[in-house]
């Protein structure tokens, strides 16, 4: 009976959510048609793309453009993209918004090579291209052969589109009004997708590039499936594959970009031509970044391509929004009311769309309304759980303070070197927490056995690795007091290894108080699950970084066995408050796997080692008055 | 509109609640009474007698430290006896509340030690309580058919086998169901002298309260406190000292004190070993145990054991089936976490053993055809039955630790070979993955990927079976360890690795995949010390200490299982040094542990050895 009841619950639910498509579904069929065009490049190759069009011809519309490696699906003038109507794209066609999709350069049925993350050129010479030329030439085209158009182009796109976005922005084209890079990728080496720290990102880079990496000889309308890997659970198929080169063998030899993945262990001048932020000056478009504080993949990037254009391209009229988003949340993947267990008490991706996406195209392309209540940096705070909007990122009240680790596993803002007079400072023992890191025994990422890559380990719970023997926490003691923290997060740690290499995993996480609970009326239902949320350790900001970088990414250096080394770098921005009740706690371990491959611990080229030259390593972090191993956190000052 | 349905749901659910209760009050007369021991101390009794004189019932007793209420001769419980079987079958149901709890006069002692050789009226025991309660049924209560039985399950259990040794000749049949039987070497408080910590130190709170004479309900537990993260509530604790803090036992509980005071072997421990006592037992006995009972799983395995050895002439029975503590009693068990057993355990337990074992004995009523042992048969899922425990085609076979985590039926050559850890008092091995406050009850079930992947806990697995391997009976590890310091603790787990073609359970959560799942089959506990606590002869129990970094032989039984592991299945042997907060932490040095302070606890880095000489092993208790 009450299952009974149940389902007819569900189902008239589901009517009522369906039926809502289907009108809107109707009325998109009835108000636009559908055009395929075949658009020609300066270098005669041809890029397939997409026109949804509105048949109302009084008034001239502004163009919405995607360039996208992932296909314009479906094909076929009479096929439309669910997106237009199921998704809040809906908001841009009722604004009668032209939407224009392209698949790039060698990707589906667009003609000519593909490059992952081509590099710009600044200084093209006739026919040369690269992706802002091809964005050049799109535009250029639709402008002048699409009826209808205003001649204002927006360009916009989450992930890889997002690359394309901010590749889109240097076009320089005039009628490009308005563009917004969306988790946009940007370095590949330092943070975003498939290394971080110069760690690479084995899960995700194995498993996007056994499927996106496969060559692609002519267009085509059928995608490459990706390896099936023959177990359900990630640590084990990753641990047992071993070294990298023996994913390189699964991979076989005609995947271009594993190879560059494989030959590029350094910061070279290959990748530094594969990074936006060198490129990003005299940027003309209006741009507003967009990214998920939570983004597993491209958070570094929402973040970083701001910044480098506020410093390379002064006059750009430049936004930020960050909200408490997983990857493309905000884009109609998610309300955004919630993370895996931690909640945001409101729908937070609704209120983006409609508060600051829409109006921000609409007015720069359709001159309608106005952008004066989108602030320079629009940021939302988890633990707070609000938007706050600053005039800068980050923002000018920012004090950086240093929290130090304690020989008695605490945090304090105190400096215990002021203890002491500088010249009794070396007399004082040292002191050091120490762990073992196994390369056999990795530290998992996440608590439970799965085989794709969770989105939720960006909030988990990590009481998991607390109870581990080769993960180090420290913590503050109660707060007594809300701690807002808004910008970078630096990790200063004094080290020393046993080995000559090590990485470093770097984890701030909000202790919640041992009674916290949710209130459901304030604070939704969230994921619908009950978890034990009292003394819930949430990740708020991990980040890995490999040893051999410390001085330099360009040219990696080994360590010298048991002596003390800084190791210092800057995890992606924050914006978060532990609530008064709270602790702030850190953790530090060696490894985070499978999302971050194994370091062997010793010195050596990681991309074509072998499986017996992975050792343990003793790893001490010392927190003594001459080796002072801190954390510089921006904290917003009231 | 669902809040309706709900409120209809439990208005019929109310109404079954009363139809129950109704049977009860239509059927039975009800008598509250104190019966006099021949100390002279009075036991609180509740009788239930069939209004039916028709015909005479035989008593069907269950003697309890949890209360025989309800109290009242107008209140009326739901159910009566061991199963709805024997309630409409009718008996004369008894419930006592033993010596020194709730309504009894006199004091409660900790499983009360049984009194060989009783001298005067002064000296008394759970036997002579129950002989003393016996005799008073049989000659005040009309309409008795002179006949009585027992039925317990835990602690009651522990009162249904102390009833045994010179039981009162009118006690014909007795079912004790997940005995407590030795609190030292196995059942709840402590295995193999490694301390429970999770369960003993929230149980006790609610049993040892304070009482000033005969209650009806103890005023409050001894302490008020708890948290939804046990791991972190008891690594804050840090010491079983501070178990007697202020906020906690403050020394309030006799008993607690004595767990702390007695902290080896010795004469307290041994003269709370039921064990010793089951010689020349005369009574059809029908012992009762659950394959995932984290409390009595031992008990009920060495009750039958016991019996059988000291009084090999008795009709004594053992039934093992795949429940956690008093699950046979319950309604429907046709699976537990991700086990699926194909049919309802409980039901068959109930109706095809229980109630003809009763009915048989007590009323002459049917056949009892049981055999010696039935067991049911995890991994294959089906009942097996025996003639005798463990079945007699069952032997013991050697399965060696070997380099790169094999575990093979070879010794190796090697000549120094160990796998080596560190285990740190500071991040003990959960015993469970996740965040709970209780105790995971399914824990015994549980994958143990999550142990497999740290760097404190050694694996050793066979190959690919190629043809089902069943085993039935005990296991016995042996394994050669040495360690930097002078203690530690051994876990032995035994799992039944799934191969990637298992099959999902329904309704598991999403991604969520049976393929490569670590099951746990059976897991024990040695705390290294008590190393000889089985050696033969006398001080065989006495801690010892380790001589830091020479290799000692450290070898212990685990519990029985009838586990069969399918072809394409693996079996893997899982070796840690902790176990927490399920077992109290070890300091790694040899000392009396409740005296140890924080500061006590120190890293020790262990090894297991696997070569010739020193070639650590399971032993598995094929069936051929």
């Amino acid at each position: 009976m009450k299952k009974y009841f149940l389902l007819i619950l569900l189902f008239s639910l589901i009517v009522i959510k369906l039926s809502a498509q289907n009108a809107d579904s109707m009325w998109v069929r009835e108000n636009y048609y559908k055009t395929e065009r075949m658009i020609t490049m300066r270098d005669g190759i041809n890029l397939f793309t997409a026109f949804y069009i509105p048949k109302d011809s009084s008034v001239k519309h502004p163009i919405i453009f995607n360039r996208t490696p992932y296909t314009c699906q479906p094909y076929g003038e009479d096929k439309f993209n669910t997106r237009l109507y199921e998704s809040y794209w809906i908001n841009y066609l009722k604004e009668g918004y032209i939407i224009a999709i392209q698949d790039v350069r060698g990707k589906w049925m667009s003609e000519g090579e593909y490059v992952d993350v081509r590099p710009f050129n600044p200084n093209k010479k006739g026919k040369e291209i690269d992706e802002a030329s091809d964005t050049y030439d799109a535009i250029d085209w639709m402008i002048n052969n699409i009826p209808g158009n205003n001649k204002r182009v927006g360009v916009f796109g989450i992930s890889y589109p997002g690359f394309y976005s901010t590749m889109a922005a240097l076009s320089n084209h005039p009628a490009l009004k308005a563009v917004s890079p969306q988790a946009p990728v940007t370095d590949w080496f330092i943070g975003d997708d498939f290394h971080h720290g110069g760690a690479l990102m084995i899960m995700d880079a194995f498993n996007f590039y056994s499927g996106f990496g496969k060559p692609r000889p002519k267009p085509t309308m059928v995608g490459s499936p990706g390896f099936n890997i023959p177990s359900q659970d990630n640590y084990d198929f990753f641990l047992r594959t071993g070294a990298l080169k023996n994913f390189s063998k699964i991979m076989g030899d005609s995947i271009a970009f594993w190879n560059d993945l494989m030959n590029h262990p350094n910061y070279d001048e290959w990748w530094k031509a594969r990074n936006p932020r060198n490129f990003v000056t005299n940027v003309k478009p209006a741009m507003l970044e967009v990214g998920g504080l939570f983004d597993a993949e491209d958070c570094f990037g929402a973040w970083n391509l701001y910044k480098a254009i506020e410093e390379k391209s002064k006059h750009t009229d430049n936004r930020l929004v960050m909200g408490p988003w997983f990857h493309g949340g905000w884009g109609g993947r998610s309300d955004g009311s919630y993370l895996g267990n931690v909640r945001f008490g409101s729908k937070t991706s609704e209120y983006y769309q409609k508060n600051i996406e829409i109006p921000f195209f609409n007015f720069y392309l359709k001159l309608k309304g106005t952008v004066h209540d989108i602030a320079e940096a629009n940021i939302f705070f988890s633990g707070q759980n609000e938007w706050k909007t600053f005039t800068q990122w980050p923002p000018e009240n920012v004090e950086y303070k240093n929290l130090y680790a304690k020989w008695d596993g605490r945090l304090s803002f105190q400096n215990g070197a002021n203890l002491f007079k500088p010249e009794d400072r070396p007399k004082r023992p040292q002191s050091f927490s120490e762990y073992i890191s196994d390369p056999a025994h990795p530290v998992p990422y996440t608590e439970d056995v799965h085989l794709g890559r969770t989105r939720e380990y960006m909030t988990d719970d990590q009481r998991f690795a607390s109870r581990r023997p080769d993960v180090l926490t420290f913590g503050t003691d109660i707060l007594y007091d809300d701690v807002t923290l808004a910008g970078p997060v630096v990790a200063d740690l004094m080290v020393s290894l046993s080995t000559t290499d090590a990485d470093f995993v770097v984890k701030l996480i909000d202790v919640f108080p041992d009674d916290f609970k949710y209130d459901e009326k304030e604070m939704g239902k969230g994921n619908g699950n009950s978890y034990p949320m009292g003394g819930y350790q949430m990740l708020v900001r991990g980040e890995i970084f490999r040893g051999k970088f410390r001085n330099s990414f360009e040219k990696p250096e080994p360590f010298v066995p048991g002596k003390i080394t800084e190791v210092k770098y800057t995890l992606p921005d924050v914006a978060h408050t532990f609530k008064k009740g709270h602790k702030i706690m850190i953790q530090i371990q060696s490894s985070w796997f499978p999302i971050a491959d194994r370091n062997p611990q010793i010195f050596t080229d990681i991309y074509h080692c072998s499986d017996s030259d992975f050792q343990k390593s003793t790893i001490r972090v010392y927190h003594d008055v001459v080796n002072r191993t801190r954390f510089i956190l921006p904290i917003l000052n009231k | 509109m669902k809040k309706i349905i709900l409120s209809l749901l439990s208005i019929a659910l109310f109404h079954s609640m009363v139809s129950a209760q109704n049977f009860v009050k239509d059927n039975f007369t009800k008598v509250d009474t104190t019966i006099a021991m021949r100390d002279g101390i009075k036991l609180y009794t509740v009788i239930y007698i069939p209004k039916d004189e028709s015909q005479r019932y035989p008593f069907l007793m269950e003697r309890t430290p949890y209360s025989a209420g309800p109290y009242g001769a107008n209140n009326y419980p739901r159910s009566l006896g061991p199963n709805d079987n024997l309630l409409k079958e009718k008996y004369i149901f008894v419930y006592q509340d033993v010596r020194g709890r709730y309504m009894s006069e006199g004091t409660n002692l900790e499983v009360t030690p049984y009194i060989p050789n009783r001298k005067t009226k002064k000296d008394v025991d759970e036997s002579s309580d129950t002989y003393d309660t016996v005799d008073w049924l049989l000659k005040n209560i009309k309409n008795n058919n002179g006949r009585v039985g027992l039925a317990g399950i835990s602690y009651p259990g522990f009162y249904a086998t102390a009833c045994l040794p010179g039981a009162h000749p009118a006690i014909k049949a007795v079912s004790p169901q997940a005995p407590v039987t030795d609190e030292f070497v196995g059942d709840d408080a402590n295995h193999n002298g490694a301390f429970f910590l999770l369960d003993n130190f929230s149980f006790m709170n609610f049993f040892d309260m304070e009482r000033n004479g005969p209650v009806k309900d103890y005023a409050k537990p001894v302490f008020s406190a708890g948290s939804k993260d046990a791991y972190q509530f008891y690594l804050k604790m840090a010491t079983i000292k501070n178990t007697n803090g202020a906020k906690y036992y403050n020394n309030k509980s006799v008993i607690w004190n004595e767990y702390l005071q007695h902290d080896t072997y010795d004469a307290y421990w041994k003269a709370r070993n039921i064990r010793t006592a089951l010689k020349n037992i005369n009574t059809p006995v029908l012992v009762v145990g659950g394959w995932f009972d984290a409390e009595d799983l031992f008990g009920a395995l060495h009750t039958y054991e016991a019996i059988e050895k000291q009084s090999p002439n008795n009709n004594n029975r053992l039934v093992m089936g795949p429940w956690t503590h008093g699950a046979w009693a319950g309604g429907d068990w046709t699976k537990f976490a991700t086990h699926e057993f194909g049919s309802n355990t409980s039901k068959y337990f109930q109706d095809s053993l229980e109630t003809t074992f009763f009915n048989f004995y007590l009323k002459d009523k049917g056949n009892f055809t049981a055999a010696e042992a039935t067991v049911f048969e995890t991994g294959s899922n089906q009942w097996k039955s025996y003639s005798s425990w463990p079945p007699k085609n069952s032997r013991a076979v050697d399965y060696y630790f070997n380099d790169a985590n094999k575990l093979s039926l070879q010794k190796t050559n090697n000549k120094n070979s160990f796998d080596e850890y560190l285990s740190d008092p500071a991040k003990p091995v959960p015993y469970t993955n996740g965040t709970f406050g209780r105790r995971n009850n399914e824990y015994m079930a549980e994958d143990q990927r999550f142990a497999a992947l740290r760097p404190d806990v050694v694996v050793f697995e066979t190959e690919e079976l190629t043809e089902d391997l069943t085993l039935s009976g005990r296991i016995n590890a042996d394994l050669y360890v040495s360690i930097t310091g002078t203690d530690a603790d051994f876990i032995v787990k035994l799992i039944d690795v799934l191969p990637d073609t298992a099959a999902t359970p329904k309704g598991s959560p999403r991604g969520f995949s049976m393929a490569g799942f670590q099951r746990l089959v059976r897991a024990e506990v040695m705390r290294g010390k008590f190393r000889n606590i089985y050696s033969a002869g006398p001080g065989g129990e006495k801690p010892e200490a380790f001589i830091p970094n020479k290799i000692s032989e450290v070898k212990f039984d685990l519990n029985d299982v009838a586990h069969t592991f399918k072809k394409g299945h693996k079996i893997m042997v899982q070796v840690q040094s902790s176990w927490f907060p399920l077992v109290d932490r070890n300091p790694q040095q040899f000392m009396r542990i409740p005296d140890a302070e924080e500061k006590d606890f120190q890293k020790v880095t262990i090894r297991i050895y696997h070569d010739t000489e020193h070639a650590s092993k399971i032993v598995l208790p094929v069936l051929k």
